[in-house]
């Protein structure tokens, strides 16, 4: 390498190192907390639902966190709700940012002034709501659980990220490259699938990453409001209501453990979405 | 911002036309945010009113339960009109709305504005509250974290807001409740009193919870802004100046970075509504929220109704001024 390349590389080296401690921190937290979630409970010589000890028992050699009102291990019920939590805010995210992405895409390169408008203040309308109090509206109606929390969430945060597609798409719809292959005769599909969507979702994807951190809480919150889990099955939300009342008085274990496993979850998230917004901002003034 | 440079002296005339031109500017900024607002507020006064379309089968059977006999469910849906066409339901709900009737709980025979009206200002307290405690701490924090250039300062600044952005509010009220609320004895663990004075006495804790989701991205927003503020040569030219300190801070560094946070705050609304409905729960404070999630429990439909299309008028409401402020404070867009 030349002389002449060596500031640049130095810089490179500067912004590399920046983002990267918070991602790497970022995803070695959550592949810790995503083994544990799939080892602990098919290892562990208590089964999540079990009744495993005395209730209320507090955390010793046999339970490491106790258990819970039932008598139920704590240990093994945090780490069995792993995937429950996860996967629900997964899909959560998922399934608005593809629908969002693709209807605000349309919108952003349609000509039709009536659709645009007409969809367009839906979306106005949508957002208008604060999110947790229309999530919790729409479960009153479409009845609690799981997958109705995964519909909720998906039914109002479609209409987030597709105003910001929206705005995107109509930048990118004017770009040079778009302009390029509508020249050369390229199909409409192929050019809305290769050129204008993954230069709209690398926005709204960016986007997915912070809210990844809320879905995860909001999914939380809402079982621990009780419109959530059923249950047998544990989750985090869903064990912080069981040990409410209970923690107040100082039995501390049931509610603990799942709230620092759901804390941990979000900080992973949070040092993942923090460093590639780092990464990125450091890209994007260099 | 690209601050334009002047080259020719201001004249009289040229003063005036621009004073004027600027007036036109905020007429047509108030006129447009003005008719926006209004169309938001009619759909978000659509998708609240359709709500009761996703219910899987009849509302009134779902909500009554199995043990109710027809006869009862039938006139319960005359009473409510839905047997009526999606429009004409719409259209009375709409009129009705602008008489302050928002329709009645199917259980207790209590209307819908009733509940919003006794239970509204406790939320709107702990909102205010919360947002009082945000700008007290996230204005110092901006402020220290933007004037101390040490990297080690920033990278704590981040990492420690990236973090409590990360915490469940939820979670962190049951701690606080321990912590303040039982071993400290400084908060009342439930309970409320409706006085002015005497409840802050029981929303302090909730509030200071609550701003924990808004401390950091104000605080954020704040410092990116106060950075960029810094770069400003009347910065240089107050410090050259040897303006007073209070002085220096207010009118050379907060004053011109404000307007993009105030547009934030009134975008977070939202999310603090979203925040006092969980505190509500964890405190027992008899506030909207909790109002909610019982009419959710219980699947009183039109409470749930009236409660989400309210928060959804309160949020287009805020966004209106937040704009209109965020405007007023920062006119340079316009000017230039």
């Amino acid at each position: 390498m030349s002389e002449s390349t060596h500031q640049s590389d130095t810089t490179k080296k500067k912004f590399v190192k920046e983002g990267t401690f918070g991602i790497y921190t970022g995803f070695v937290m959550l592949g810790l907390l995503l083994i544990a979630g799939a080892v602990i409970p098919r290892v562990s010589k208590y089964q999540p639902d079990e009744l495993a000890s005395m209730p209320l028992a507090p955390p010793s050699r046999q339970n490491l966190f106790g258990t819970d009102v039932l008598g139920r291990d704590v240990f093994v019920r945090v780490f069995d709700a792993v995937f429950i939590d996860l996967g629900a805010a997964v899909f959560g995210v998922t399934i608005p940012l593809v629908v969002g992405t693709v209807v605000g895409t349309l919108l952003g390169i349609s000509k039709s002034k009536r659709v645009n408008s007409l969809v367009g203040s839906i979306i106005d309308g949508i957002n208008a709501f604060p999110f947790l109090i229309f999530v919790i509206a729409l479960i009153a109606f479409i009845g609690p659980g799981i997958a109705s929390i995964v519909i909720a969430i998906s039914l109002v945060n479609w209409a987030r990220y597709a105003r910001i597609a929206r705005t995107r798409a109509v930048v990118v719809n004017q770009q040079g490259y778009v302009e390029a292959a509508r020249t050369l005769g390229f199909s409409k599909k192929r050019i809305l699938f290769k050129h204008i969507i993954p230069n709209v979702s690398s926005e709204t994807r960016a986007y997915a990453l912070s809210d990844f951190i809320i879905v995860i809480i909001a999914v939380a919150a809402l079982s621990f409001l009780g419109l959530g889990i059923k249950p047998p099955q544990a989750e985090w939300g869903g064990m912080i209501r069981d040990g409410r009342d209970l923690f107040t008085v100082g039995i501390w274990w049931p509610t603990i453990f799942p709230g620092l496993a759901l804390c941990w979850a979000g900080i992973a998230v949070a040092f993942i979405s923090e460093g590639f917004t780092r990464r990125s901002r450091e890209v994007g003034t260099r | 911002m690209s601050a334009t440079v002047e080259t020719e002296l201001p004249s009289e005339s040229n003063v005036s036309k621009s004073k004027d031109r600027n007036r036109a500017a905020l007429r047509k900024t108030f006129l447009g945010r003005i008719f926006r607002s209004i169309s938001v507020s009619f759909w978000v006064m659509v998708i609240a009113f359709s709500l009761i379309r996703l219910s899987p089968g009849d509302p009134v059977r779902i909500a009554l339960g199995t043990e109710a006999t027809e006869e009862v469910v039938t006139s319960l849906r005359q009473q409510f009109g839905l047997d009526d066409s999606f429009i004409q339901q719409f259209w009375s709900y709409f009129t009705g709305f602008f008489r302050g009737d928002l329709g009645f709980s199917f259980f207790n025979g209590r209307t819908v504005t009733e509940i919003v009206t006794t239970h509204l200002p406790v939320t709107l307290m702990l909102i205010a509250l919360s947002i009082g405690f945000a700008i007290i701490i996230a204005i110092p924090v901006a402020l220290f974290v933007a004037i101390s250039k040490k990297d080690s300062i920033n990278y704590l600044f981040r990492a420690s807001t990236s973090i409590s952005l990360a915490l469940p509010g939820f979670f962190l009220a049951l701690v606080g409740l321990l912590i303040f609320g039982i071993y400290f004895n400084w908060a009342p663990a439930a309970g409320y009193e409706g006085e002015f004075p005497g409840n802050l006495k029981y929303l302090w804790l909730p509030a200071l919870v609550n701003c924990g989701s808004l401390v950091p991205i104000l605080s954020r927003v704040l410092h990116s802004s106060l950075v960029d503020t810094l770069d400003e040569e009347f910065v240089e030219t107050g410090i050259i100046r040897g303006v007073k300190k209070i002085r220096f801070y207010w009118s050379y560094l907060l004053r011109p970075s404000l307007a993009p946070t105030v547009v934030l705050l009134s975008y977070m609304v939202g999310v603090m509504i979203g925040g006092t409905v969980i505190m509500e729960t964890i405190f027992s404070l008899p506030g909207i929220g909790r109002e909610l999630i019982t009419a959710v429990d219980a699947r009183d439909y039109p409470v749930v109704q009236g409660i989400v299309m309210i928060f959804g008028l309160i949020v287009v409401f805020f966004s209106f001024i937040g704009d209109l402020m965020g405007y007023l404070l920062d006119r340079r867009v316009t000017l230039s």
